[in-house]
């Protein structure tokens, strides 16, 4: 999680060297989103690094594809580095990022539905293209867990759940009062466990599981 | 359940080196010192300042004849309403073109919230329940309202036209409602027909029919830009 810094990151992940090079500059993305606002370049990667796991995760719990997680995340940062200046010191980082993120995220959606209602498919793409790893292993369970839930409130909550947002946050990036995240959470939860429980009686009936 | 979600956010999520290097790549030529947009509160100052020199310059051109038939007390509440009003629907406005800003109500609770207590006021100062030409009259109030709210909705997005409205329908719901209350306080500036179902209906009726307005511009933006990309 961001909050933690990039220690944590580095606690378990591989990008050791590239850590360490962070938290010489600084770790805290609201201080490094005003320096990338005055044009320094080593701010700028540094908060690539930092924020670019979170919102690749994101988009990979949303769209189920490597690949399209991969194009987003471009898309994104290309959107943020135009509107860069919409970003307020002293407003959270987090939620304006996820905003931009969102907002993305719906554009390519209503693309691709418009690409698809116009375009015959020729041949099934391979979805996932790049190597699986540990942890995309688990990026993809994270999505498998939340796939059954509507858009909504898949979002919700991942940004809640696995990014360790705050209910105010998650209102902010979704452009939406806490009230509407809290219930979005409460019937996501719903979902979920009745699809569980439904899973394990179905389960349970065939003899898989006793 | 949530052990399961939290267990997944602890574990860290790898993006390929050479794709972070691709963006920062792409961001480095154009990479220049940028103003950040002023604070909220100068944003939302100016739209209302808009607001009310479009109201006053609608009714400098048209006459003065509903504030000079209005007693104090009804000066003082309905422009001190409508003036709350306007603040309120500029920070919202303001909100909506700043990507992760805190909204306070969705559109469609903005629009009930002003319609409210336009009608509350109305039907409080007003008590002539007598029509006279209901429609034909009205009908020219509503236009001349619209009339003043339309520039008002252009030059507020003017001001705000540095931001990025991350759903356009939402922002043009916003602005167009806010943009409506320059035509009430005009309406309320000029016309003299103090009849309470004239006032209720058809000067309130500015709000919510500016506010489709807006939402129907945001939304041929919206489309517009689909078919763009």
């Amino acid at each position: 999680m961001l909050r933690d810094g990039v220690q944590e990151q580095n606690r378990t992940g591989g990008s050791l060297a590239e850590g360490s090079r962070l938290m010489c500059l600084d770790v805290n993305p609201e201080r490094l989103m005003v320096s990338y606002q005055a044009g320094d370049f080593a701010a700028a990667r540094a908060l690539i690094e930092l924020i670019s796991p979170q919102l690749h995760r994101f988009f990979i719990v949303q769209t189920r594809s490597r690949v399209d997680a991969d194009d987003l995340l471009q898309e994104t940062w290309l959107r943020i580095h135009k509107v860069r200046h919409t970003y307020r010191r002293g407003e959270p980082v987090l939620p304006w990022f996820y905003a931009i993120a969102r907002h993305v995220r719906i554009d390519h959606y209503r693309r691709v539905l418009r690409t698809a209602a116009r375009e015959q498919r020729l041949e099934e793409v391979p979805r996932q293209a790049a190597q699986p790893s540990r942890e995309s292993d688990h990026t993809d369970e994270l999505a498998l867990i939340l796939a059954p839930l509507p858009e909504s409130q898949r979002e919700v909550l991942e940004m809640l759940k696995v990014e360790g947002m705050s209910l105010e946050e998650v209102a902010r990036a979704t452009s939406s009062s806490v009230g509407s995240v809290k219930q979005k959470v409460h019937r996501a939860y719903e979902n979920l466990r009745k699809r569980m429980s439904a899973t394990g009686l179905r389960r349970g009936q065939s003899g898989v599981l006793p | 359940m949530n052990d399961a979600l939290e267990k997944a956010g602890h574990v860290p999520h790898q993006v390929e080196p050479a794709l972070l290097d691709r963006i920062s790549n792409s961001i480095r030529p154009s990479l220049r010192p940028v103003h950040p947009l002023p604070p909220t509160w100068v944003l939302a100052s100016g739209l209302v300042l808009i607001c009310a020199a479009l109201g006053l310059a609608g009714a400098a051109r048209a006459g003065f004849y509903g504030i000079e038939r209005m007693v104090l007390s009804e000066r003082v509440l309905i422009f001190s309403t409508l003036g709350i009003l306007a603040w309120i629907a500029a920070r919202e406005f303001v909100s909506e073109w700043i990507p992760g800003s805190r909204r306070r109500f969705t559109p469609s609770m903005l629009l009930t919230i002003l319609s409210a207590a336009l009608l509350t006021v109305f039907a409080i100062l007003f008590r002539d329940y007598h029509t006279n030409h209901f429609v034909s009259v009205g009908v020219v109030c509503l236009f001349t309202g619209l009339l003043h709210a339309i520039p008002a909705g252009l030059l507020g997005w003017l001001v705000l036209r540095k931001g990025l409205a991350v759903d356009s329908v939402s922002a043009g719901v916003v602005g167009g409602a806010l943009a409506g209350l320059a035509g009430v306080a005009m309406l309320e500036l000029h016309c003299p027909n103090f009849e309470a179902l004239h006032v209720l209906f058809w000067h309130t009726a500015v709000v919510p029919a500016s506010a489709a307005l807006g939402g129907a511009v945001g939304l041929a933006l919206r489309k517009r830009s689909r078919f763009s990309s």
